[in-house]
Protein backbone atom coordinates (compact mmCIF):
# COMPACT_ATOMS: atom_id res chain seq x y z
CA UNK A 1 0.00 0.00 0.00
CA UNK A 2 2.89 2.34 0.80
CA UNK A 3 4.72 1.50 -2.41
CA UNK A 4 4.31 4.97 -3.87
CA UNK A 5 5.13 7.02 -0.78
CA UNK A 6 8.45 8.78 -0.32
CA UNK A 7 9.14 8.83 3.41
CA UNK A 8 10.27 12.25 4.58
CA UNK A 9 13.37 12.54 6.72
CA UNK A 10 14.05 15.16 9.37
CA UNK A 11 16.30 17.20 7.07
CA UNK A 12 13.58 17.26 4.43
CA UNK A 13 11.20 18.71 7.03
CA UNK A 14 13.93 21.21 7.83
CA UNK A 15 13.99 22.24 4.15
CA UNK A 16 10.22 22.76 4.27
CA UNK A 17 10.73 24.98 7.32
CA UNK A 18 12.74 27.33 5.06
CA UNK A 19 9.41 28.28 3.47
CA UNK A 20 8.23 29.64 6.82
CA UNK A 21 11.61 31.31 7.30
CA UNK A 22 11.02 33.13 4.00
CA UNK A 23 7.67 34.36 5.27
CA UNK A 24 9.35 35.57 8.49
CA UNK A 25 11.75 37.59 6.33
CA UNK A 26 8.85 39.12 4.44
CA UNK A 27 7.17 39.94 7.76
CA UNK A 28 10.35 41.66 9.00
CA UNK A 29 10.89 43.61 5.77
CA UNK A 30 7.28 44.76 5.60
CA UNK A 31 7.00 45.36 9.37
CA UNK A 32 3.98 43.06 9.59
CA UNK A 33 4.80 42.11 13.17
CA UNK A 34 3.91 38.48 12.51
CA UNK A 35 7.34 36.91 13.23
CA UNK A 36 6.51 35.74 16.73
CA UNK A 37 3.17 34.23 15.65
CA UNK A 38 4.79 32.57 12.64
CA UNK A 39 7.47 31.02 14.82
CA UNK A 40 4.95 29.90 17.39
CA UNK A 41 2.64 28.60 14.65
CA UNK A 42 5.43 26.60 13.04
CA UNK A 43 6.41 25.17 16.42
CA UNK A 44 2.82 24.25 17.26
CA UNK A 45 2.30 22.67 13.84
CA UNK A 46 5.27 20.38 14.43
CA UNK A 47 4.44 19.60 18.07
CA UNK A 48 0.69 19.05 17.59
CA UNK A 49 1.04 16.91 14.50
CA UNK A 50 3.84 14.81 16.07
CA UNK A 51 1.68 14.39 19.18
CA UNK A 52 -1.32 13.30 17.12
CA UNK A 53 0.87 11.07 14.95
CA UNK A 54 2.28 9.26 17.97
CA UNK A 55 -1.17 8.76 19.48
CA UNK A 56 -2.63 7.55 16.18
CA UNK A 57 0.29 5.19 15.63
CA UNK A 58 -0.32 3.69 19.07
CA UNK A 59 -4.08 3.40 18.48
CA UNK A 60 -3.57 1.88 15.03
CA UNK A 61 -1.14 -0.64 16.49
CA UNK A 62 -3.47 -1.54 19.36
CA UNK A 63 -6.58 -1.66 17.12
CA UNK A 64 -8.99 -1.83 20.07
CA UNK A 65 -12.50 -0.40 19.74
CA UNK A 66 -12.37 1.38 23.10
CA UNK A 67 -9.27 3.36 22.11
CA UNK A 68 -11.00 4.45 18.92
CA UNK A 69 -14.12 5.49 20.83
CA UNK A 70 -12.00 7.37 23.38
CA UNK A 71 -10.28 9.28 20.57
CA UNK A 72 -13.67 10.12 19.06
CA UNK A 73 -14.89 11.44 22.42
CA UNK A 74 -11.81 13.63 22.83
CA UNK A 75 -12.18 14.93 19.25
CA UNK A 76 -15.84 15.76 19.90
CA UNK A 77 -14.87 17.58 23.11
CA UNK A 78 -12.30 19.71 21.31
CA UNK A 79 -14.72 20.45 18.45
CA UNK A 80 -17.42 21.45 20.96
CA UNK A 81 -15.09 23.87 22.66
CA UNK A 82 -14.00 25.32 19.31
CA UNK A 83 -17.60 25.74 18.11
CA UNK A 84 -18.68 27.53 21.30
CA UNK A 85 -15.65 29.80 21.41
CA UNK A 86 -16.33 30.97 17.85
CA UNK A 87 -19.63 32.53 18.99
CA UNK A 88 -19.07 36.22 19.65
CA UNK A 89 -21.96 36.44 22.14
CA UNK A 90 -22.38 34.09 25.08
CA UNK A 91 -25.02 31.41 24.55
CA UNK A 92 -26.62 30.04 27.72
CA UNK A 93 -25.81 26.31 28.00
CA UNK A 94 -23.83 26.67 24.79
CA UNK A 95 -21.56 23.75 25.65
CA UNK A 96 -24.31 21.19 26.11
CA UNK A 97 -26.07 22.43 22.96
CA UNK A 98 -22.91 22.22 20.85
CA UNK A 99 -21.98 18.84 22.35
CA UNK A 100 -25.41 17.43 21.55
CA UNK A 101 -25.39 18.79 17.98
CA UNK A 102 -21.87 17.54 17.21
CA UNK A 103 -22.31 14.15 18.89
CA UNK A 104 -25.60 13.34 17.18
CA UNK A 105 -24.62 14.63 13.73
CA UNK A 106 -21.24 12.90 13.82
CA UNK A 107 -22.51 9.62 15.26
CA UNK A 108 -25.37 9.36 12.77
CA UNK A 109 -23.32 10.26 9.69
CA UNK A 110 -20.31 8.21 10.75
CA UNK A 111 -22.44 5.14 11.49
CA UNK A 112 -24.10 5.35 8.09
CA UNK A 113 -20.80 5.73 6.23
CA UNK A 114 -18.95 3.05 8.23
CA UNK A 115 -21.66 0.41 8.44
CA UNK A 116 -23.74 0.98 5.33
CA UNK A 117 -21.68 2.75 2.66
CA UNK A 118 -18.04 1.69 3.09
CA UNK A 119 -18.80 -1.42 5.20
CA UNK A 120 -15.59 -1.29 7.18
CA UNK A 121 -14.54 -4.55 8.87
CA UNK A 122 -14.07 -4.44 11.81
CA UNK A 123 -16.21 -1.35 12.27
CA UNK A 124 -13.65 0.35 14.50
CA UNK A 125 -10.77 0.02 11.98
CA UNK A 126 -8.93 3.19 13.06
CA UNK A 127 -7.47 4.10 9.65
CA UNK A 128 -11.05 4.55 8.39
CA UNK A 129 -12.98 5.69 11.44
CA UNK A 130 -10.65 8.36 12.77
CA UNK A 131 -10.00 10.37 9.58
CA UNK A 132 -13.64 10.12 8.48
CA UNK A 133 -14.86 11.19 11.93
CA UNK A 134 -12.34 14.04 11.84
CA UNK A 135 -13.71 15.37 8.56
CA UNK A 136 -17.29 15.07 9.75
CA UNK A 137 -16.57 16.78 13.08
CA UNK A 138 -14.57 19.59 11.53
CA UNK A 139 -17.30 20.45 9.07
CA UNK A 140 -20.13 19.95 11.54
CA UNK A 141 -18.33 22.21 13.99
CA UNK A 142 -17.90 24.97 11.42
CA UNK A 143 -21.51 24.80 10.32
CA UNK A 144 -22.88 24.72 13.88
CA UNK A 145 -20.77 27.76 14.76
CA UNK A 146 -21.85 29.58 11.58
CA UNK A 147 -25.49 28.79 12.25
CA UNK A 148 -25.24 29.86 15.88
CA UNK A 149 -23.47 33.08 15.02
CA UNK A 150 -26.04 33.92 12.37
CA UNK A 151 -28.95 33.02 14.65
CA UNK A 152 -27.68 35.32 17.39
CA UNK A 153 -27.14 38.13 14.89
CA UNK A 154 -30.59 37.71 13.41
CA UNK A 155 -32.24 37.56 16.85
CA UNK A 156 -30.74 40.83 17.98
CA UNK A 157 -31.31 42.57 14.64
CA UNK A 158 -34.86 41.28 14.17
CA UNK A 159 -36.17 41.11 17.76
CA UNK A 160 -38.94 43.61 16.96
CA UNK A 161 -40.03 41.48 14.02
CA UNK A 162 -40.16 38.37 16.22
CA UNK A 163 -42.16 40.19 18.87
CA UNK A 164 -44.53 41.56 16.24
CA UNK A 165 -45.38 37.97 15.32
CA UNK A 166 -45.76 37.05 18.99
CA UNK A 167 -48.09 39.99 19.48
CA UNK A 168 -50.20 38.75 16.57
CA UNK A 169 -50.67 35.42 18.35
CA UNK A 170 -47.96 33.31 16.72
CA UNK A 171 -46.17 30.74 18.85
CA UNK A 172 -42.54 31.31 19.79
CA UNK A 173 -41.40 28.67 17.29
CA UNK A 174 -43.45 30.22 14.49
CA UNK A 175 -42.20 33.70 15.36
CA UNK A 176 -38.52 32.74 15.00
CA UNK A 177 -38.93 30.40 12.01
CA UNK A 178 -37.74 32.90 9.34
CA UNK A 179 -34.62 33.59 11.44
CA UNK A 180 -33.97 29.87 11.91
CA UNK A 181 -34.26 29.40 8.16
CA UNK A 182 -31.77 32.16 7.49
CA UNK A 183 -29.30 30.70 10.02
CA UNK A 184 -29.57 27.23 8.47
CA UNK A 185 -29.06 28.59 4.98
CA UNK A 186 -25.98 30.51 6.10
CA UNK A 187 -24.56 27.34 7.63
CA UNK A 188 -25.23 25.16 4.60
CA UNK A 189 -24.18 27.46 1.78
CA UNK A 190 -20.42 26.73 2.11
CA UNK A 191 -21.11 22.98 1.78
CA UNK A 192 -23.39 23.45 -1.20
CA UNK A 193 -20.84 25.75 -2.87
CA UNK A 194 -18.15 23.19 -2.12
CA UNK A 195 -20.15 20.55 -3.99
CA UNK A 196 -20.44 22.90 -6.97
CA UNK A 197 -16.71 23.52 -7.37
CA UNK A 198 -15.06 20.40 -5.97
CA UNK A 199 -12.22 19.18 -8.16
CA UNK A 200 -12.35 22.23 -10.43
CA UNK A 201 -10.19 24.60 -8.42
CA UNK A 202 -8.23 22.38 -6.08
CA UNK A 203 -8.22 18.73 -5.19
CA UNK A 204 -9.74 18.03 -1.79
CA UNK A 205 -7.25 17.14 0.95
CA UNK A 206 -8.34 13.58 1.41
CA UNK A 207 -8.21 12.84 -2.29
CA UNK A 208 -4.78 14.46 -2.55
CA UNK A 209 -3.62 12.31 0.35
CA UNK A 210 -4.89 9.12 -1.19
CA UNK A 211 -3.29 9.89 -4.54
CA UNK A 212 0.01 10.75 -2.84
CA UNK A 213 -0.24 7.46 -0.95
CA UNK A 214 -0.43 5.60 -4.25
CA UNK A 215 -4.16 5.05 -4.73
CA UNK A 216 -5.55 5.22 -8.21
CA UNK A 217 -7.28 8.56 -8.83
CA UNK A 218 -10.41 6.59 -9.71
CA UNK A 219 -10.48 5.00 -6.26
CA UNK A 220 -9.68 8.35 -4.66
CA UNK A 221 -12.54 10.17 -6.36
CA UNK A 222 -15.03 7.53 -5.24
CA UNK A 223 -14.01 8.11 -1.64
CA UNK A 224 -14.17 11.83 -2.23
CA UNK A 225 -17.71 11.55 -3.59
CA UNK A 226 -18.74 9.67 -0.44
CA UNK A 227 -17.00 12.34 1.64
CA UNK A 228 -18.82 15.21 -0.09
CA UNK A 229 -22.22 13.62 0.44
CA UNK A 230 -21.39 12.69 3.99
CA UNK A 231 -20.31 16.26 4.75
CA UNK A 232 -23.52 17.62 3.26
CA UNK A 233 -25.51 15.44 5.66
CA UNK A 234 -23.29 16.14 8.66
CA UNK A 235 -23.27 19.93 8.25
CA UNK A 236 -27.04 20.06 7.74
CA UNK A 237 -27.71 17.84 10.74
CA UNK A 238 -25.20 19.63 12.98
CA UNK A 239 -26.57 23.07 12.12
CA UNK A 240 -30.18 21.93 12.42
CA UNK A 241 -29.77 20.42 15.88
CA UNK A 242 -27.66 23.33 17.08
CA UNK A 243 -30.09 26.00 15.88
CA UNK A 244 -33.16 24.14 17.16
CA UNK A 245 -31.68 23.76 20.62
CA UNK A 246 -30.11 27.24 20.69
CA UNK A 247 -33.26 29.07 19.64
CA UNK A 248 -35.06 27.33 22.49
CA UNK A 249 -32.77 29.16 24.91
CA UNK A 250 -34.15 32.48 23.67
CA UNK A 251 -37.81 31.51 24.00
CA UNK A 252 -39.91 30.69 27.04
CA UNK A 253 -42.78 28.17 27.25
CA UNK A 254 -45.11 31.19 27.42
CA UNK A 255 -44.01 32.25 23.90
CA UNK A 256 -41.86 35.12 25.12
CA UNK A 257 -38.53 36.28 23.68
CA UNK A 258 -35.83 36.50 26.35
CA UNK A 259 -34.68 39.95 25.27
CA UNK A 260 -32.18 40.34 28.08
CA UNK A 261 -30.12 37.52 26.52
CA UNK A 262 -29.74 39.34 23.20
CA UNK B 1 -70.73 43.97 38.53
CA UNK B 2 -68.30 43.14 35.73
CA UNK B 3 -64.64 42.43 36.23
CA UNK B 4 -62.16 45.12 35.19
CA UNK B 5 -60.48 44.33 31.86
CA UNK B 6 -57.08 44.70 33.50
CA UNK B 7 -56.41 44.38 37.21
CA UNK B 8 -52.74 44.75 38.09
CA UNK B 9 -51.67 44.04 41.66
CA UNK B 10 -48.25 44.69 43.17
CA UNK B 11 -46.54 44.10 39.86
CA UNK B 12 -42.75 44.09 39.83
CA UNK B 13 -40.42 43.30 36.96
CA UNK B 14 -36.69 42.73 37.23
CA UNK B 15 -34.12 41.26 34.90
CA UNK B 16 -31.75 38.71 36.42
CA UNK B 17 -28.08 39.54 36.88
CA UNK B 18 -25.84 38.28 34.12
CA UNK B 19 -22.11 38.27 33.69
CA UNK B 20 -20.97 41.85 33.61
CA UNK B 21 -24.44 43.23 34.34
CA UNK B 22 -26.15 43.75 37.67
CA UNK B 23 -29.79 42.76 38.12
CA UNK B 24 -32.04 45.54 36.87
CA UNK B 25 -35.32 46.54 38.50
CA UNK B 26 -37.74 47.79 35.84
CA UNK B 27 -41.09 48.01 37.64
CA UNK B 28 -41.72 48.11 41.34
CA UNK B 29 -45.02 47.35 43.10
CA UNK B 30 -47.37 48.78 40.47
CA UNK B 31 -51.13 48.41 41.03
CA UNK B 32 -54.07 49.72 38.99
CA UNK B 33 -57.16 48.56 37.18
CA UNK B 34 -58.97 49.54 33.96
CA UNK B 35 -62.69 49.04 33.43
CA UNK B 36 -64.21 47.93 30.16
CA UNK B 37 -64.35 50.70 27.57
CA UNK B 38 -62.14 52.96 29.67
CA UNK B 39 -58.82 54.51 28.78
CA UNK B 40 -55.68 54.59 30.85
CA UNK B 41 -52.67 56.65 29.87
CA UNK B 42 -49.20 55.97 31.19
CA UNK B 43 -46.96 59.00 31.29
CA UNK B 44 -43.41 59.27 32.49
CA UNK B 45 -39.89 59.97 31.33
CA UNK B 46 -38.04 57.63 28.99
CA UNK B 47 -36.89 54.51 30.80
CA UNK B 48 -39.58 54.82 33.47
CA UNK B 49 -41.02 51.40 32.61
CA UNK B 50 -44.05 52.36 30.48
CA UNK B 51 -43.27 49.94 27.66
CA UNK B 52 -42.40 47.16 30.07
CA UNK B 53 -45.69 47.65 31.88
CA UNK B 54 -47.62 47.34 28.60
CA UNK B 55 -45.60 44.22 27.76
CA UNK B 56 -46.59 42.68 31.09
CA UNK B 57 -50.27 43.22 30.27
CA UNK B 58 -50.14 40.86 27.27
CA UNK B 59 -47.45 38.70 28.89
CA UNK B 60 -44.68 39.52 26.49
CA UNK B 61 -42.72 39.96 29.73
CA UNK B 62 -42.91 37.72 32.78
CA UNK B 63 -43.36 39.78 35.98
CA UNK B 64 -41.04 38.80 38.81
CA UNK B 65 -43.77 39.47 41.40
CA UNK B 66 -47.44 40.40 41.55
CA UNK B 67 -50.32 39.48 39.27
CA UNK B 68 -51.95 40.72 36.10
CA UNK B 69 -55.59 39.75 35.60
CA UNK B 70 -57.31 40.03 32.26
CA UNK B 71 -61.12 39.99 32.53
CA UNK B 72 -60.81 38.46 35.99
CA UNK B 73 -58.33 35.72 35.10
CA UNK B 74 -54.66 35.57 35.98
CA UNK B 75 -52.82 35.93 32.66
CA UNK B 76 -50.63 32.97 33.64
CA UNK B 77 -53.69 30.74 33.38
CA UNK B 78 -54.43 31.91 29.81
CA UNK B 79 -52.89 30.78 26.53
CA UNK B 80 -50.50 33.68 25.78
CA UNK B 81 -51.32 33.48 22.06
CA UNK B 82 -55.01 33.97 22.76
CA UNK B 83 -54.32 36.68 25.34
CA UNK B 84 -52.22 38.62 22.83
CA UNK B 85 -55.00 38.64 20.27
CA UNK B 86 -57.50 39.77 22.92
CA UNK B 87 -55.18 42.43 24.32
CA UNK B 88 -53.50 43.65 21.15
CA UNK B 89 -50.24 45.53 21.55
CA UNK B 90 -49.18 48.09 18.97
CA UNK B 91 -45.48 48.66 19.37
CA UNK B 92 -43.69 51.97 19.27
CA UNK B 93 -41.87 51.29 16.02
CA UNK B 94 -44.30 49.74 13.57
CA UNK B 95 -43.02 46.51 11.96
CA UNK B 96 -44.49 45.66 8.58
CA UNK B 97 -43.34 42.67 6.56
CA UNK B 98 -42.48 42.47 2.85
CA UNK B 99 -45.48 42.54 0.59
CA UNK B 100 -48.56 44.68 0.25
CA UNK B 101 -50.62 46.21 3.02
CA UNK B 102 -53.14 43.43 2.33
CA UNK B 103 -50.47 40.75 2.96
CA UNK B 104 -49.67 42.44 6.24
CA UNK B 105 -53.29 42.65 7.33
CA UNK B 106 -53.81 38.97 6.53
CA UNK B 107 -50.84 37.92 8.64
CA UNK B 108 -52.13 35.62 11.37
CA UNK B 109 -51.37 32.19 12.82
CA UNK B 110 -52.78 29.22 10.92
CA UNK B 111 -56.19 28.08 12.07
CA UNK B 112 -57.34 31.44 13.39
CA UNK B 113 -60.94 32.14 12.43
CA UNK B 114 -62.59 35.50 12.02
CA UNK B 115 -63.65 37.71 9.18
CA UNK B 116 -60.71 38.50 6.89
CA UNK B 117 -62.82 39.31 3.84
CA UNK B 118 -61.80 42.03 1.41
CA UNK B 119 -64.67 44.21 2.60
CA UNK B 120 -63.62 43.87 6.23
CA UNK B 121 -59.99 44.75 5.42
CA UNK B 122 -61.12 47.85 3.54
CA UNK B 123 -63.50 48.86 6.34
CA UNK B 124 -60.79 48.47 8.96
CA UNK B 125 -58.41 50.65 6.98
CA UNK B 126 -61.05 53.35 6.78
CA UNK B 127 -61.58 52.98 10.53
CA UNK B 128 -57.97 54.00 11.17
CA UNK B 129 -58.19 56.86 8.68
CA UNK B 130 -56.59 55.23 5.63
CA UNK B 131 -58.09 54.88 2.17
CA UNK B 132 -59.29 51.53 0.84
CA UNK B 133 -56.79 51.55 -2.00
CA UNK B 134 -53.95 51.49 0.54
CA UNK B 135 -54.56 47.72 0.51
CA UNK B 136 -52.67 47.40 -2.78
CA UNK B 137 -49.68 49.45 -1.71
CA UNK B 138 -46.25 48.03 -1.00
CA UNK B 139 -45.96 48.16 2.79
CA UNK B 140 -42.36 49.37 2.67
CA UNK B 141 -43.33 52.56 0.80
CA UNK B 142 -45.74 53.84 3.47
CA UNK B 143 -44.96 56.89 5.59
CA UNK B 144 -44.39 56.46 9.32
CA UNK B 145 -47.93 57.57 10.17
CA UNK B 146 -49.44 55.23 7.57
CA UNK B 147 -47.36 52.33 8.87
CA UNK B 148 -48.48 53.02 12.42
CA UNK B 149 -52.13 53.06 11.35
CA UNK B 150 -51.72 49.83 9.35
CA UNK B 151 -50.33 48.14 12.48
CA UNK B 152 -53.34 49.42 14.44
CA UNK B 153 -55.65 48.06 11.72
CA UNK B 154 -53.80 44.72 11.84
CA UNK B 155 -54.38 44.58 15.60
CA UNK B 156 -58.08 45.44 15.17
CA UNK B 157 -58.66 42.59 12.72
CA UNK B 158 -58.10 40.10 15.55
CA UNK B 159 -61.18 41.58 17.29
CA UNK B 160 -59.33 42.57 20.46
CA UNK B 161 -61.10 43.59 23.63
CA UNK B 162 -58.25 45.90 24.60
CA UNK B 163 -55.73 47.89 22.63
CA UNK B 164 -52.30 48.50 24.15
CA UNK B 165 -50.52 51.39 22.46
CA UNK B 166 -46.85 51.98 23.15
CA UNK B 167 -46.07 55.61 22.33
CA UNK B 168 -48.18 55.41 19.19
CA UNK B 169 -47.27 58.94 18.06
CA UNK B 170 -43.73 59.44 19.31
CA UNK B 171 -42.04 58.77 15.97
CA UNK B 172 -44.48 60.86 13.95
CA UNK B 173 -44.54 64.48 12.85
CA UNK B 174 -47.42 66.59 14.22
CA UNK B 175 -49.87 66.15 11.31
CA UNK B 176 -49.37 62.36 11.29
CA UNK B 177 -49.54 62.18 15.07
CA UNK B 178 -52.85 64.05 14.96
CA UNK B 179 -54.24 61.52 12.48
CA UNK B 180 -53.26 58.59 14.70
CA UNK B 181 -54.66 60.28 17.81
CA UNK B 182 -57.85 60.98 15.93
CA UNK B 183 -58.14 57.35 14.79
CA UNK B 184 -57.48 55.94 18.25
CA UNK B 185 -59.92 58.15 20.11
CA UNK B 186 -62.61 57.40 17.53
CA UNK B 187 -62.03 53.66 18.02
CA UNK B 188 -62.58 53.94 21.72
CA UNK B 189 -65.93 55.60 21.11
CA UNK B 190 -67.15 53.41 18.25
CA UNK B 191 -65.89 50.01 19.38
CA UNK B 192 -66.03 50.45 23.15
CA UNK B 193 -62.41 49.29 23.22
CA UNK B 194 -60.44 49.43 26.41
CA UNK B 195 -57.29 51.39 25.70
CA UNK B 196 -54.04 51.51 27.61
CA UNK B 197 -51.53 53.86 26.02
CA UNK B 198 -48.16 55.25 26.95
CA UNK B 199 -47.33 58.65 25.57
CA UNK B 200 -45.43 61.87 25.73
CA UNK B 201 -48.03 63.77 23.74
CA UNK B 202 -50.44 66.04 25.67
CA UNK B 203 -52.85 65.85 22.73
CA UNK B 204 -53.22 62.07 23.04
CA UNK B 205 -53.72 62.36 26.81
CA UNK B 206 -56.42 64.99 26.29
CA UNK B 207 -58.22 63.19 23.49
CA UNK B 208 -58.24 59.78 25.15
CA UNK B 209 -59.41 61.09 28.50
CA UNK B 210 -59.68 58.48 31.22
CA UNK B 211 -57.22 57.77 33.99
CA UNK B 212 -53.60 58.80 34.14
CA UNK B 213 -50.71 57.02 35.77
CA UNK B 214 -47.36 58.69 36.30
CA UNK B 215 -44.45 56.33 36.25
CA UNK B 216 -41.05 57.40 37.49
CA UNK B 217 -38.24 54.84 37.63
CA UNK B 218 -40.71 51.97 37.61
CA UNK B 219 -42.92 53.30 40.41
CA UNK B 220 -46.35 54.92 40.34
CA UNK B 221 -46.16 58.50 41.57
CA UNK B 222 -49.19 60.31 42.87
CA UNK B 223 -47.49 63.61 43.60
CA UNK B 224 -47.45 64.82 39.99
CA UNK B 225 -49.88 67.11 38.27
CA UNK B 226 -50.66 66.57 34.62
CA UNK B 227 -50.15 70.13 33.42
CA UNK B 228 -46.87 70.57 35.23
CA UNK B 229 -45.75 67.14 34.15
CA UNK B 230 -46.63 67.65 30.51
CA UNK B 231 -45.07 71.09 30.52
CA UNK B 232 -41.84 69.51 31.74
CA UNK B 233 -42.14 66.68 29.25
CA UNK B 234 -42.82 69.03 26.38
CA UNK B 235 -39.80 71.11 27.26
CA UNK B 236 -37.74 67.94 27.31
CA UNK B 237 -39.21 66.44 24.17
CA UNK B 238 -39.35 69.54 22.00
CA UNK B 239 -42.50 70.87 20.37
CA UNK B 240 -45.43 68.46 20.29
CA UNK B 241 -48.85 68.64 18.64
Amino acid sequence: MNSGVIDLSAWQLGLALLLVAAVVLVSLRQALGLERDLALGALRTVAQLYGVGLILAAVFAAARWYWVVLILIVMTGVATHAAVSRLTRPLPRGYSIAAAALTVSTAATLAYVIFVVVQVRPWYAPQYVIPIAGMILGNSMTSAALAGERLQGELSARAAEVETRLVLGFSGREAVQPLVRSALRAAMIPTVNGMMTVGLVQLPGMMTGQILAGSSPLVAIRYQIVVMFMLAAATALGALIFVRLAVGRYLTPAHQLRRYLL
Amino acid sequence: MTEPVFAVEHLSLAYPARRGQAAASILNDVSFSVERGQALTLVGPSGSGKSSLLRCLNRLEEPSAGTVRFAGRDVRSLDPRRLRRDAALVMQSPVLFEGTVRDNLLLRPAGIGGDFSEARLARTLVEVGLEERTLERDATTLSGGEKQRVTIARALLGDPRALLLDEPTSALDPPNAALVVEAVSRLRETRGLTIVASTHQPELVRRLGGELIFLVRGEVRTDRRLDAFLAGECAAQGPAT
